[in-house]
């Protein structure tokens, strides 16, 4: 994909849209303070759309400030958020004649860390990272190497099906092949499908033991959008305050229920946790079971009933006594 | 609040709101005759069963089953829903972590709902409940459910006992201990 000329493709676009007032805000993508880092851009000032960019590191799920800001909104989304933003039109949490979505195709985000993995350097030491068809050269202090691609990809990028969004309004550059390496982005999933139930639970408990309930994985989900989440609930009060493992680990089951049919598997929660917990084995295990057992994929449809709130009358019962 | 119907009780609460329901997750742990608050004996120990049944079918159907004079094991006790499609994954979890061995979500067939839908949402709400919560490494065993008539005493004794039997097999739930 040619990002410069999208990139001007798309500072055109949305100059226009603040301009003739079809749009109150944009919202997008700027450069990180950090090297190769982008931040969320949010303006109204028609000379700030300058600083958006588009870039393989455009990492986050734009949609959950959506449901934050008022006016119309045109957003900047790859296949995923697409999706996170058309599960919001189906929950009505978003009306879709209030937000213009500038299309991206994407052919997957680079994983930093990764990167920081493979050439054992810090982000900061890392001269370059260029990206060309399906190979990766990343320089530091001029020494080139190349990678594939599908090596510095994060995990859900290499499962993902959906270059160009499901929904847009204005199609920005042309759709880009995906890396697809399925078995990659399910790896830790199998490995822990693998184990016994007890020793799955272990894990979970060790994970979770970590766990800082700084609630940074729920405030970053677009699928979480309730005004009053059950743990800050004081009557009852479903769970301590204090973060002890149990607790922990019922919140994020009970948030991963209440987000089934809702997740598109974007991996926002996973990359915002800082205590590096794998949240993401938790939530593509529940859209594989969504998927399994009702063919249901999030975001897919704005027409569609969101999934929790629907039924057929053929639903799988072959559990219920 | 207690009624006595052949060694089973069978609370008549009125639970409405959250707030009750969850004092009396927490009481019903606690009660004495229920093991709670004490340290039993492995050898002793038997399985603690909640069950929630739908106040239109599965509730009349133990009720059936008690003035028709069935036995069914008294590890059951029993909370009293409008729909079991006001049972909340949460409820489930909470019972788990509150000590229960195992959780029985009961209601109307399919097509018979009080409400037209609740069940069929129920339905939905305990596949994926049931399956997530085995891949977090929950036995599947301690989450039931049922469709029990009105009508239907000798099911709600076959459901209750089979599922004590199954609890029995898995032992203690031990989960949300520190020490397991």
């Amino acid at each position: 994909m040619n990002d410069r000329e999208t990139e001007q493709g798309l500072r055109g676009q949305a100059k226009a849209l603040l301009e003739e007032g079809k749009v109150n805000y944009i919202i997008g993508y700027e450069p990180g303070s950090l090297k190769f880092t982008t931040t969320p851009l949010i303006t109204k000032d028609k000379d700030s759309v300058d600083r958006l960019v588009i870039s393989p590191f455009i990492v986050n799920n734009l949609s959950e400030y959506l449901t934050e800001l008022k006016g119309r909104i045109g957003i900047v989304a790859k296949g995923c958020d697409s999706r996170s933003i058309v599960s919001l039109i189906q929950d009505n949490q978003v009306k879709r004649e209030d937000v213009v979505i500038l299309g991206v195709p994407c052919s997957g985000i680079i994983d930093l860390s990764k990167v920081e993995g493979l050439v054992g350097k810090d982000r900061d030491e890392i001269d370059d990272i260029v990206w060309e068809d399906s190979k990766v050269t990343i320089t530091v202090a001029g020494d080139r190497k190349e990678f594939h691609i599908g090596e510095v990809l994060f995990d859900n990028c290499l499962g993902c099906e959906f270059s160009i969004p499901q929904e847009y309004d204005i199609l920005l550059g042309e759709s880009s092949s995906l890396v697809v390496d399925k078995a990659t982005s399910r790896e830790k999933i199998e490995t822990l499908e693998a184990m016994s139930q007890e020793q799955r639970w272990n894990f979970w408990e060790k994970e979770f033991s970590r766990c800082i309930r700084c609630y940074a994985c729920r405030n970053v989900c677009p699928a979480c959008f309730c005004e009053r989440c059950f743990v800050e609930e004081s009557e009852p009060q479903w769970m301590a305050p204090v973060p002890r493992w149990q607790d922990n680990l019922m919140f994020q089951v009970i948030r991963n229920i209440h987000v089934a049919g809702r997740c598109t598997d974007c991996g926002e929660c996973e990359r915002a946790c800082p205590m590096n917990i794998p949240l993401r084995s938790l939530t593509k295990e529940m859209c594989d079971i969504v998927d399994d057992l009702y063919h249901f994929k999030a975001g897919m449809d704005k027409e569609a009933a969101p999934l929790m709130t629907h039924y057929e009358t053929t639903d799988p019962e072959d559990f219920i006594k | 609040m207690w009624q006595r119907t052949l060694g089973v009780a069978i609370t008549t609460p009125s639970i409405l709101e959250l707030k009750a329901l969850f004092n009396l997750l927490s009481s019903y742990h606690n009660m004495p005759d229920f093991g709670g608050g004490q340290v039993t004996p492995e050898s002793e120990w038997e399985p603690k069963l909640l069950g929630f049944l739908c106040r239109w079918c599965s509730y009349a159907g133990a009720d059936l089953a008690g003035t028709s004079r069935k036995k069914y094991p008294a590890n059951i006790r029993i909370i009293k829903v409008p729909c079991s499609g006001r049972v909340d994954p949460l409820f489930i979890l909470k019972a788990l972590r509150l000590g229960f061995d195992g959780v029985l979500v009961s209601g109307c067939y399919p097509g018979d709902c009080h409400y037209q839908t609740g069940n069929y949402r129920a339905r939905r709400r305990m596949a994926i409940t049931k399956k997530f919560l085995e891949y977090v490494g929950i036995d599947p065993q301690r989450i039931q459910a049922s469709w029990v008539s009105a009508s239907e005493g000798g099911k709600f004794t076959e459901v209750v006992t089979e599922v004590t039997e199954g609890l029995k097999k898995i032992g203690p739930n031990k989960l949300f201990a520190d020490e397991r």
